[in-house]
């Protein structure tokens, strides 16, 4: 049981170390999906067992074993862990748990502003709104379809075979939902920080996913790659004349050029062992999740059962 | 060949942002040679009746064809307004949860210096 115990908060640790180099390695869509599910189960499971540690110090309290009819020697008996690591962990859960629902909180209210914002926006023809901007720009917005937002600037910093990468790359993240991946991974590491770093990756990822998509549907990485490069020098030429600075966005770890780069050095590998590596992980986690529910279950039927032999 | 793959949404995005960057109307030989890539006469005309059809482009008699901008009627006005001030709302504040994907975003010095590079080589390809 003890090692089921240790399983989420190990992957937690493994993905803190691990999530960049696997997100470098992986093609971006598998990397994108494979982690995030790898995050959401090792968040799941990791404020699952710290619940449970909870729940042993909890079921000892002499007036919580009345109530809930059972013996609290044999809840105390022979425990994996001391009753102040039990404390604790319960202490960590609570807190754990409240910063998970601010971040769905922030997360619902982001995606519903996005949503309205695409409904004001109309019928824009075939989904792409052009803004009269001097910045250059471009993004998508998701919600009922999406809208692809371009700026007339960056329209105008660019060829029109590099605007079809543009707006291939931006439509990609609508077609494959890449916000929903993005704002779970964010639900995950603000429900186990320890994945912070993994929700960066995936942040990235997406990002290189796109380029992919983008760089297969105009059939020339070499043009992906210089569409990257140029619109990110006009970005940078507009805000050295004075452009007024958008906030930033949430940062990635992997810049324009290093993505400009990955297009170059052609298509990514498939990587099944790594790949495989990771599901394994998410199977590995899941599992000791179940081993841990049913051996607590176990534990407190036993108390049951000697509560009410002793009456 | 790119033209089978190029879905019709696609195409039509495309063909509004070759008019919004040209800043001036625009025959359909005029987008078809600007968007290259093999298209068919027909295919951009096609794209571009559907656009007008949509409200989304005017058109002008220019000789014996037309020749199309997009529109400008106070409803675009009105999205153009809308989408800035949305976007500026959804990246305002610490709190944002991040749904907008930015196709480039700001540079480092480094990254800079990076992409002018790659973007030299690329000349010097094509001029070799």
């Amino acid at each position: 049981m003890t090692i089921a115990l240790c399983l989420p908060v190990l992957a937690g640790v493994l993905l803190f170390v691990g999530a960049r180099p696997l997100a470098d390695r992986l093609p971006p869509a598998t990397a994108v999906v494979l982690l995030t599910a790898a995050m959401l189960v090792t968040a799941l499971a990791t404020g699952f067992v710290l619940s449970v540690l909870a729940l042993f110090v909890l079921g000892q309290v002499p007036l919580v074993a009345r109530l809930g009819h059972w013996s609290a020697a044999v809840i105390g008996h022979d425990l994996p862990v001391p009753a102040a690591v039990g404390i604790l962990a319960g202490t960590v859960a609570c807190v754990l748990l409240a910063a998970a629902l601010r971040r769905a909180t922030l997360s619902g209210r982001d995606l519903v502003l996005a949503a309205v914002a695409c409904r004001r926006l109309g019928p824009s023809a075939a989904g792409l709104v052009v803004v009269d901007d001097d910045l250059p720009d471009a993004y998508a917005l998701p919600g009922l379809g999406g809208r692809v937002v371009v700026s007339t600037a960056m329209l105008r910093a660019l060829p029109a075979a590099e605007r079809r990468v543009l707006l291939a790359h931006e439509q990609a993240h609508l077609a494959h939902r890449h916000h929903i991946y993005v704002q779970l991974a964010g639900l995950a590491a603000a429900a186990d920080p320890l994945l912070r770093p993994a929700e960066r990756a995936v942040r990235s990822a997406v990002e290189r996913w796109a380029d992919e998509v983008a760089a297969a549907e105009v059939g020339d990485r070499e043009l992906a790659a210089r569409a990257l490069a140029r619109a990110g020098l006009a970005r940078a030429g507009a805000r050295r004349a004075g452009a007024p600075a958008a906030a930033a966005l949430a940062a990635t770890d992997v810049g324009v050029a290093a993505r400009a780069r990955a297009l170059l050095a052609g298509p990514p590998p498939r990587r099944r062992v790594l790949a495989g590596a990771l599901g394994a992980l998410v199977l590995a986690v899941s599992a000791a999740t179940l081993v841990t529910a049913v051996d607590t279950q176990h534990r407190f039927e036993a108390a049951e059962h000697a509560y009410h032999a002793a009456r | 060949m790119a033209v089978q793959g190029r879905r019709r949404g696609a195409l039509e995005r495309e063909v509004l942002a070759c008019l919004a960057a040209a800043g001036r109307p625009l025959t359909v030989t005029e987008v078809q040679a600007e968007l290259g890539n093999g298209l068919a006469y027909t295919t951009v005309m096609t794209a571009l009746s559907r656009l007008h059809a949509k409200g989304a482009l005017n058109r002008e008699p220019a000789g014996r064809a037309y020749a199309y901008t997009p529109a400008a009627d106070p409803e675009t006005l009105g999205a153009s307004v809308t989408a800035r001030r949305m976007t500026r709302l959804l990246e305002s504040g610490e709190d944002r949860a991040g749904v907008l994907a930015r196709f480039v975003a700001d540079l480092t010095p480094e990254d800079e210096r990076l992409l002018a590079d790659l973007l030299a080589d690329a000349r010097r390809g094509e001029g070799a």
